[in-house]
This record gives structure tokens, C-alpha cells and sequence, in this order.
């Protein structure tokens, strides 16, 4: 018979830090090794090998093994309402500088990763810029969508412009037109956004609530002005927040004025 | 000439904690949007990213405190949150300080005093009793620091309840995880002592003195797994320890070192801890240490789905006391599990207890094995409403004259206002028949609490 370690041994990315082993169990303070130390040239390409073991132990919990957004705290985070952890498999993205409906850019996701989802899930900063890469390539290997092409991100119209009294007026005027009202009913008092109060669904058909516009903080995809003019053209597929990027043509560079008031909803 | 009167320390305890308390409340409260305790603040994320509902851990909880306050997968200590200005790394103070105010503000209970028929209702009305006041997070990359200082108004106590250091990821991430400290040994179990949502309701007793059994009015309610089981046993300074206190494996804290990680990945868990062990409040008299072995099974991570098995052994080295002052070695072996499906959270532990080293003389009048069943199901009937159901039984074991076996079953409804603060009304029934004389776990028939836990 012949024994071996090999299949016990799950770990199938290369030890990330081999000095890490010469130091252990040294307990000087000093002499605790760094999880992701610097990278080693060979490392220069992102590996969706070494992304996957950095899964298992970061994201699977949530977003599952396979990936569909059905890990063992999947359901405890949104049991009856949203957001679940995203199903990696669909290809569905919020967080995107892509058109509606097209797939993220490589950066978009890494930007996911390195911010986090204020509220649902915590950034992952500590992690290496190389880490995070990998991480990247392998959940561009959960779903097909992948292969059959690369997204282009949307370029933004020049700005942003100044947040003048005229440029705020403006873009009240555009959040009544557009109709923002109508789920975020806060901002306006307006009785319409009342009736689809805990009516909105996301995807999986949970009950999602629209965003506090007021509360800066909560912002899920950013809350820089081109953080927020991001948001309204591409939209967050899989949630009721559309993009606007048709209803502002032909003056896409209007999505600035909307910022200017979005941002002054909560400025004291 | 007259001095003025010094300002006495016993004075300034409770003024600091009535402080902060109060002080700690506010700010919090109106610092916070929506209020969150210190690693939510931290993270930024709700209590549900770690807890399945506040305080029992899901699994990114438990590996996060397995890792040392550290998000599970890295190594984050250093860095998360904080600010280096020159060699000095900051952190907001709110991302490591929380406090906890928890209690049992109304209770009654029925009791058969002397035989059944002859029955008794107590209520009472208290201020939520326990107050905690936390500081936890990490000092650097992998050295994370956890201090606890509980004032309990009903033993009129404030202490350190817990306080320790952690050394992770040695040589390897998630090879090895050192604690040091005073910790609670089953911190990483399927069915962890501290993370209870049945929170143990106190006893009522009457000391008698050294090495004499205390009177017991009522016993507390806590898990039957991981209660003393024994009646006769007493601590090194000859205070009874109470069938019914947490204890060995499953002591709410013990002075010792404890190491823990996960080797082969995800999958396996081992841990291995020498404690003092003497069952005393503080001290340790006890030359000879207690140590314990743990290990852990996880299976399944999607499909809404896990599960998880757990064994332990606990060896005791001169760690109790008989009547006649000779002490005994007193050890612990038993299983634990959990098994989670979408929103139904199932776990329990199963113990057996055994005196060794007990002295000729008392071998016909003290048994020496005892064991303990505890089962609980949660279930989150909407996002903001659990039940709970809690069954145990105790075989008891000891003096043979005093020893009483119960089985028990709890109800519980808990309604979260927000993720950290939470209202909750429980029924505590008791399955036997009642008993005349001395016969506390048997006089017992019922309890019903309304409590709150709130965490900022
Ligand atoms: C605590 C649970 C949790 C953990 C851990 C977690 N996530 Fe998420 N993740 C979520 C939730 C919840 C969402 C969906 C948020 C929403 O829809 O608003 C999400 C969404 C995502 C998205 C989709 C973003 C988009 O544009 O739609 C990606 C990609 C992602 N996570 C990757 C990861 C990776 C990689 C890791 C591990 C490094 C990870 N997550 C760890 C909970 C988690
Ligand atoms: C059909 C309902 C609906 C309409 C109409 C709508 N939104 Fe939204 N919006 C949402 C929902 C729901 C969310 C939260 C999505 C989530 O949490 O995943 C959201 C989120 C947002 C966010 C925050 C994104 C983030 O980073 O968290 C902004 C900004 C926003 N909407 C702006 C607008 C503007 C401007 C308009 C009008 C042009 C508008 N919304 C119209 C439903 C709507």
C-alpha cells in the first residue's frame, strides 16, 4: 500500500508565502508572516487555480461552493428579503460600468472586491491586488457568459460639472420627469412612491427596498459623482433600479445635474 | 484641619460603568444611523453577515473568530479601517468597543414546594441585570485581543469575564490559532456555550457553608450537556458547584492556552487546550491542569445547506472536591452537532461525565457517571421573528441522596426590532413528575420570562 498526503490536501494553490513556514510557530510579534506577501514574479498572471482556493475560504459561505448564491449563510443574510448573495453563475451584475444588460469589465468586479457592498458584504482590501485578481479570474470561470466576449465599459459624459443652484434645479426637474419618485419617495414626499413600498422585487423575487438617497453611506455601488452617474446609466441589473442611459439621450451629459441633486439630498 | 474624603474606588466602579453605560448608549445610538456593534461598524456590513441572528455565529462568524477577528480567508488585522500616521497605526474607537445590556426583567415561576398539590408562584421584577462592555478586534496582522467586563447585578459582581490574547495563522493560514488567556473553551463547537438564544436563567439558592450542599429553591436553566450534572462536588475551596452550573468543556470562561486550526481546508477542525481548571472564580490553587481535545467535521456549503459534527474529551486533574475534601478527577466526553437548512438552525450536544479517583469510602454512596442530552431548534419564521425549542435531559449523577434527574422543555419567541437588539418571551416546562422533600429540579414546573438583548 502506498500512502500518500496528497489527497487530504486540499490546499492546490502554491504556498503563497513558502518563508512563512520556516518561521512557524515563532511567536515573536514581529516574526508573524503576512498572509499574501509580496508576489512572486511568476505569479504575474492572474490564476483562476489559486483564485479558487481563495474562494473556498472567503466567499463560499455565502455565494456557495458552486457559486449560485446558496451558501450555508446565504440564507440567514436575506431570508426573506434582499439582497441574497449574488448567483455567481447567471452572469447578472449590478455593479458594472457596462451597459444594462452586458457582463462586467474585469476592473468592475475587482472594484466590487476591493470596496465591498456596504451592508452585505465587507471589502476585501487586505487581500493582495494579486489575490484579488485571481479571485476575478475564477468567477469569470462560474459562468459561461464569460467566454463569448468582453464587455466595454460605457464612457461617462465629460464631468462632473459644478453643483450650482441652476445645475441642482435642473436636476430635480429631470428626477420628477424621469420618474425616480416613484420608488424613492422619500426625497419628494410624493404619495406615488407609497404604493410601491415593499412591492419592489429583486431577481429571486425578494422584496427590495430602494435606496435611501439621503444616507450617502449606504450607497452600494459608490457615491462619488461618477460613482452615482455610473449608477443611472448603466442601472443595477436584477433590481428594479433601470439604467437611464435611452431616457437621457441625446443629452446623456444631463446625468450630472441629476447627481448635483442627488448629492444635495444630503448635504445638511 | 479637615481633609476631604478620598475618593474611594469602590465608589468609582459602579460610577464608571453607570457612565459609560449611559454615555456609551447615547453615542452610539445617535452616532448610528441604524445602530451596529463594533466589528458591523468595522466591516460596515449588518450583525446577519456573521450571525445566523444575533448571538448564535453562521459560519462566516465562527471562522472569523477562529481567525482571530479577522475576515475568514485573510489576513486583515493590520490593516482594516485603521489610519497609520507615522509608526502608529489608528482605529476608530467604535470599531472595537461595543457594549451589551441583557436580562430577564420579568419573571415568574411555579414551583411544587413540598408535595405536588402544594405549589408556590414567585414573580419577580428586575432591571435587565447583565451588562457587558467589550473591546475586541486585532492589534496587528494576526495578534487579535478580546476583553469582556461584565457587571451582574443579580450576583452583584463586575469582573473581567473574559480576556484574551490570539496568535494566528501560525506558519500557515488557518494552520494553527493560539489563545491565551481566560476564554471559553467551546468557543468554536457546534453548540457553543456563550451564543446561546436561550440565555441561562440564574438559580436560587441558600448557602450552607464549606463542603456542605447548598440549599436550592429553583435551579438555573442551562443546557443539561453542559451543566456539572453532579450534586456532592465541590471547588477547591470547598464551594459547592451547583448540578446545574456550566462547567469543564463548556465553562463560560477558564484561565488557559488553547490551540485550534484548520489544516486540510475547509473540512476539518482540530483543537487542543490545557486550562487551570479548578472550577474556581479566580486563582489557581490547582498544580496539576486540565486538557481537552476537540475536533470538528463540516460538511456541505451550498444548497442553503450545512452541517457539522463535533466530538471532545475533557480530562480534569484534581479539579473538584468530594464531601470528605479529597479531590477527584473530573472528565467530560461527549458529541455535538449542527445541522442548518435554509431557515432551520438544529444543534445539540450530548455528555457524559465521569468522576475518577474517588475515594473507597464514597464509591456506594456517589455515582459516578452522569449524563446530559441538550437539543434546540431555531427557526426563522420572517425576517425578524424566531422560535425557538429546546429540549434536555439530565441523568444526574453524585451523592445519591441528592442527585435528581429532569427533563425540561423550552419555548421561545424572539422578535429582532434590528439585527442587534431583541425582545423575547420564553416558557420553561418541566417534563417530570413533581417530587415531594428536597427536590429542587423536580419542585421546579415552570418559568416564564419576558427579556431583551440589546447590543450597540
Ligand atoms: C457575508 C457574505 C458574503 C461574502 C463573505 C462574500 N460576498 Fe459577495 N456578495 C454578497 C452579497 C449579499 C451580494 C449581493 C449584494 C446585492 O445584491 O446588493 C454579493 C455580491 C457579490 C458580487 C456581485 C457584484 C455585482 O456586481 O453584482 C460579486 C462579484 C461577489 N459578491 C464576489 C465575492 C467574492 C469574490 C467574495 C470573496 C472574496 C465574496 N463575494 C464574499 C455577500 C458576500
Ligand atoms: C422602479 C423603481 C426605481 C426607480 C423608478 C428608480 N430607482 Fe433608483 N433604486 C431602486 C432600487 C430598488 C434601488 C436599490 C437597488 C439595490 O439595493 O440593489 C435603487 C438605487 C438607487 C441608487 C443607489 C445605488 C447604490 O449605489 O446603492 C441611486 C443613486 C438611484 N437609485 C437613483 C435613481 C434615480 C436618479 C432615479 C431616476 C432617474 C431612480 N433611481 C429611479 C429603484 C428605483
Amino acid at each position: 500500500m502506498r500512502l500518500s498526503l496528497e489527497p487530504i490536501w486540499p490546499f492546490n494553490r502554491p504556498p503563497r508565502n513558502p518563508g512563512a513556514l520556516a518561521v512557524a510557530l515563532s511567536l515573536t510579534l514581529t516574526a508573524f508572516p503576512a498572509f499574501s506577501a509580496d508576489v512572486s514574479p511568476i505569479e504575474r498572471t492572474p490564476s483562476a487555480q489559486t483564485g479558487k482556493a481563495l474562494y473556498e475560504q472567503a466567499c463560499a459561505f455565502c455565494h456557495g461552493i458552486g457559486g449560485q448564491g446558496d451558501g450555508p449563510d446565504a440564507f440567514y443574510l436575506g431570508p426573506y428579503s434582499a439582497p441574497r448573495p449574488r448567483d455567481l453563475t447567471s452572469g447578472e451584475y449590478k455593479f458594472r460600468s457596462t451597459p444594462s444588460g452586458s457582463l462586467p469589465t474585469d476592473d468592475d468586479l475587482l472594484r466590487t472586491l476591493t470596496v465591498g457592498i456596504p451592508g452585505y458584504m465587507p471589502s476585501f482590501q487586505s487581500l493582495s491586488d494579486m489575490d484579488r485578481r485571481h479571485l476575478v479570474a475564477y468567477l469569470k470561470t462560474l459562468s459561461p457568459a464569460f467566454q463569448e466576449g468582453k464587455a466595454q465599459s460605457l464612457p461617462l459624459p465629460p464631468g462632473p460639472i459644478p453643483a450650482t443652484p441652476e445645475s441642482i434645479q435642473q436636476g430635480r426637474a429631470l428626477y420628477v420627469a424621469l420618474d425616480c419618485m416613484t420608488c424613492h419617495s422619500e426625497q419628494v414626499n410624493s404619495p406615488e412612491g407609497l404604493l410601491t413600498q415593499g412591492k419592489l422585487k429583486d431577481r429571486r423575487g425578494l422584496t427590495l427596498h430602494p435606496r435611501d438617497l439621503t444616507n450617502l453611506t449606504s450607497y452600494k455601488n459608490g457615491h462619488s459623482p461618477s460613482d452615482i452617474a455610473r449608477t443611472i446609466l448603466t442601472g443595477l441589473d436584477g433590481s428594479p433600479m433601470a439604467s437611464y442611459l435611452e431616457a437621457l439621450e441625446p443629452h446623456p451629459e444631463q446625468v450630472w445635474h441629476l447627481v448635483n441633486y442627488i448629492l444635495s439630498l444630503s448635504s445638511p | 484641619m479637615i481633609h476631604p474624603p478620598p475618593f474611594s474606588p469602590t465608589f468609582l466602579v459602579p460610577f464608571l460603568f453607570l457612565s459609560t453605560l449611559i454615555g456609551g448608549t447615547t453615542f452610539f445610538w445617535t452616532s448610528q444611523a441604524q445602530a451596529i456593534p463594533a466589528f458591523s461598524r468595522k466591516y460596515q456590513v449588518t450583525c446577519t453577515v456573521c450571525h445566523t441572528r444575533v448571538p448564535r455565529l453562521n459560519r462566516t462568524g465562527e471562522r472569523f473568530l477562529e481567525n482571530g477577528y479577522q475576515l475568514p480567508g485573510t489576513e486583515d488585522g493590520g490593516s482594516t479601517s485603521k489610519r497609520k500616521l507615522g509608526d502608529v497605526t489608528l482605529d476608530e474607537v467604535t470599531h472595537y468597543l461595543g457594549v451589551r445590556l441583557r436580562g430577564t426583567p420579568l419573571r415568574t415561576f411555579h414551583s411544587d414546594t413540598h408535595h405536588a398539590g402544594n405549589s408556590k408562584n414567585q414573580t419577580e421584577f428586575t432591571f435587565p441585570e447583565i451588562f457587558s462592555l467589550f473591546a475586541a478586534g486585532t492589534a496587528t496582522n494576526n495578534v487579535g485581543f478580546f476583553v469582556e467586563l461584565e457587571s451582574n447585578m443579580e450576583e452583584s459582581a463586575t469582573a473581567v469575564e473574559r480576556g484574551f490574547v490570539t496568535f494566528n495563522n501560525l506558519g500557515k493560514h488557518d494552520l494553527a490559532h493560539l489563545r491565551v488567556g481566560r476564554f471559553d473553551p467551546s468557543a468554536f463547537s457546534s453548540y457553543a456555550t456563550l451564543r446561546q438564544h436561550f440565555e441561562v436563567i440564574p438559580e436560587d439558592t441558600v448557602d450552607n457553608g464549606s463542603f456542605l450542599p447548598p440549599t436550592i429553591n429553583r435551579i438555573s436553566l442551562t443546557p443539561a450537556a453542559f451543566s456539572a450534572k453532579f450534586s456532592g462536588l465541590y471547588d477547591r475551596r470547598g464551594n459547592a458547584i451547583l448540578p446545574t452550573a456550566t462547567s469543564l468543556f463548556h465553562a463560560a470562561s477558564e484561565i488557559g492556552i488553547d490551540l485550534h486550526g484548520r489544516p486540510f481546508g475547509n473540512w476539518f477542525f482540530y483543537q487542543v487546550g490545557v486550562l487551570n481548571g479548578a472550577n474556581e472564580p479566580f486563582g489557581d490553587s490547582n498544580k496539576a491542569k486540565d486538557w481537552y481535545v476537540h475536533t470538528r467535521i463540516d460538511l456541505a456549503q451550498s444548497n442553503y445547506f450545512s452541517a457539522n459534527i463535533s466530538g471532545f474529551g475533557y480530562f480534569g486533574r484534581h479539579n473538584a472536591k468530594v464531601q470528605n475534601m479529597t479531590d477527584v478527577n473530573w472528565n467530560r466526553y461527549g458529541l455535538s452537532a449542527n445541522f442548518r437548512y435554509h431557515m432551520i438552525d438544529l444543534y445539540g450536544a450530548f455528555a457524559i461525565d465521569r468522576i475518577t479517583n474517588l475515594p473507597d469510602a464514597l464509591k456506594a454512596s456517589f455515582d459516578r457517571t452522569a449524563t446530559g442530552l441538550t437539543v434546540e431548534a431555531n427557526v426563522l419564521a420572517t425576517d425578524r421573528f424566531l422560535i425557538g425549542l429546546r429540549y434536555d435531559h439530565l441523568d444526574a449523577g453524585g451523592d445519591r441522596t441528592l442527585r435528581t434527574s429532569h427533563s425540561l422543555i423550552a419555548l421561545m419567541a424572539k422578535f429582532y426590532w434590528r439585527s442587534n437588539i431583541a425582545f423575547f418571551l420564553r416558557d420553561d416546562v418541566n417534563l417530570r413528575d413533581a417530587q415531594g422533600g428536597r427536590n429542587p429540579e423536580r419542585n421546579f414546573r415552570n418559568a416564564f420570562v419576558i427579556g431583551a438583548d440589546l447590543a450597540f
